[in-house]
């Protein structure tokens, strides 16, 4: 009796060939992006669609075209935070053409899909029961067809906004293989840093993703009243050695710039002389000197 | 998943899916030597998880329209972004080279599942009723709706009124 291997074919389903046709749309729409980094933490709460938002703006600013991917599925923030929340998909044969903010970043979010505000991402399905078994391969199929299937044209840098969580970058590492680096985020606190490590190792050590560097928000506020520095944690919490020598920039809390997170207007834009704003265009300036470098 | 008549020795082929029945589909294959044909069940977990991944049986000839399983298998997405506006030849460039089979639009409208239609012996909505059920989030209206006939069918009601909503209440979360 004939073997698995020695059968020609999956009696013509063609399975594989269905999942290479997948990783193929996403790569010949990636051909024309010069540079992809990912935005990650590994923990909820740092400031990682805030600086998205914000590392996007600066880098358009300083003259580059660049696309944004939400890629939390189930929590996007990226449409709102950016100002473009009202924006309408418009559906091509070449793609779907994403929302454009007031600067010219492109974004595309699961937020510009769902019918109402307070509407989350439920999967047509038979039944809802035992959704955990497959919810998450509806959620990679979701992020590749944002990365494959959205117009982005030519672009120098496409962001990724990852959900927390150290199980995310190898979705996204093994839809883009060739993902350029990422930028890790954490705060001051030790809680913040002890996770984070896990997805500076997962980055670095199992995916072989090069990091880019490690931005520290929230790493102090600056008083409006005297200007003076004072930390928003406590002084003991310093940032880990390991992560001191691939800073990439310590990003003061500012309400402002969650102000205009609320709002969705551009804090870069609206302040460009507030301390935050000048450490995220270094931000965005180390950025593309990594990518210079190689 | 690869088939063989073990009678002949000889791989089998794919031949027909039916849509799917309560989540199921149950795919045909025929030995090319001797004709015996087999059905594969797939249950509807089996069957979801062939919809997560986007992927057909039999094969997938047709072209692919932009973000076509977020658009078509979103119940919270807005209505415009289901891709219904399509023409035929419409693409994003790449297919796969599937099964020659002819019945591949007959699988792919399988996974494509549409909500079954409702049973014309089922329970009948009073106006009082349906205006009420509008008033629940459009998101778990479709959920609330099927628990709804569903618990009416279990207790013998013919007619959905207010008061057999309020009976049905105690069995789901959210307020209607």
């Amino acid at each position: 009796m004939k073997t698995y291997k020695e059968l020609p074919s999956d009696a013509g389903s063609n399975i594989i060939g269905q999942v290479e046709a997948q990783a193929n749309r996403v790569q010949k729409r990636l051909a024309s992006v010069k540079h992809t980094v990912a935005i990650m933490s590994g923990k909820g709460g740092v400031g990682k669609s805030s600086l998205t938002a914000n590392l996007a703006t600066a880098l358009t600013l300083q003259g580059n075209t660049v696309g944004v991917v939400d890629a939390d599925i189930n929590g996007p923030t990226l449409a709102k935070m950016m100002g473009v929340r009202n924006a309408t998909l418009e559906y091509t044969p070449a793609g779907v053409k994403p929302a454009i903010t007031a600067l010219g970043t492109k974004l595309i979010s699961m937020d510009l899909l769902l019918a109402e505000d307070d509407a989350p991402v439920i999967w047509n399905a038979h039944t809802q029961k035992d959704a955990f078994t497959w919810r998450s391969a509806m959620e990679v199929g979701a992020l590749r067809e944002f990365i494959g299937d959205t117009e982005w044209g030519t672009l120098d840098y496409l962001l990724l906004d990852l959900p927390p969580g150290t199980d995310r970058l190898p979705n996204v590492a093994e839809l883009i293989p060739d993902l350029g680096g990422v930028v890790v985020v954490t705060i001051p606190s030790e809680v913040s840093q002890f996770i984070v490590k896990k997805s500076v190792t997962m980055a670095r050590d199992v995916l072989k993703v090069p990091i880019i560097g490690v931005v520290e928000n929230m790493a102090f506020y600056v008083c409006q009243h005297c200007g003076e520095k004072e930390p928003l944690f406590s002084s003991d919490e310093t940032l880990d050695t390991a992560f001191q020598q691939d800073l990439l920039g310590s990003v003061p809390f500012d309400p402002k710039l969650a102000r205009s997170s609320d709002d969705g207007t551009l804090y870069l834009h609206e302040y460009p002389d507030a301390p935050a704003s000048k450490v995220l265009m270094a931000v965005a300036e180390k950025v593309q000197a990594f990518f210079q470098s190689l | 998943m690869k088939f063989l008549c073990t009678d002949c020795d000889t791989a089998m082929k794919f031949k027909d899916v039916t849509r799917p029945e309560q989540g199921s589909v149950t795919a045909l294959f025929e030995c090319p030597d001797c004709f015996t044909e087999i059905a594969m069940f797939l249950n509807p977990s089996e069957t979801q998880m062939l919809k997560s991944l986007d992927l057909k049986l039999g094969g997938n000839n047709e072209a692919a329209q932009p973000m076509q399983m977020v658009r078509s298998q979103l119940e919270t997405g807005k209505s415009e972004a289901m891709p219904n506006e399509f023409s035929p030849g419409m693409s994003t460039g790449e297919t796969a080279e599937g099964g020659k089979c002819p019945f591949t639009s007959a699988i792919s409208d399988a996974f494509q599942e549409e909500p079954e239609p409702a049973e014309p012996s089922g329970p009948v909505w009073t106006v009082e009723a349906l205006e009420r059920l509008e008033r629940i989030p459009a998101f778990v209206r479709p959920m609330a709706k099927m628990g709804i006939e569903s618990f009416a069918k279990d207790n013998g009601h013919d007619e959905i009124t207010a008061e057999v909503m309020d009976a049905a209440r105690g069995n789901f979360p959210a307020q209607f």
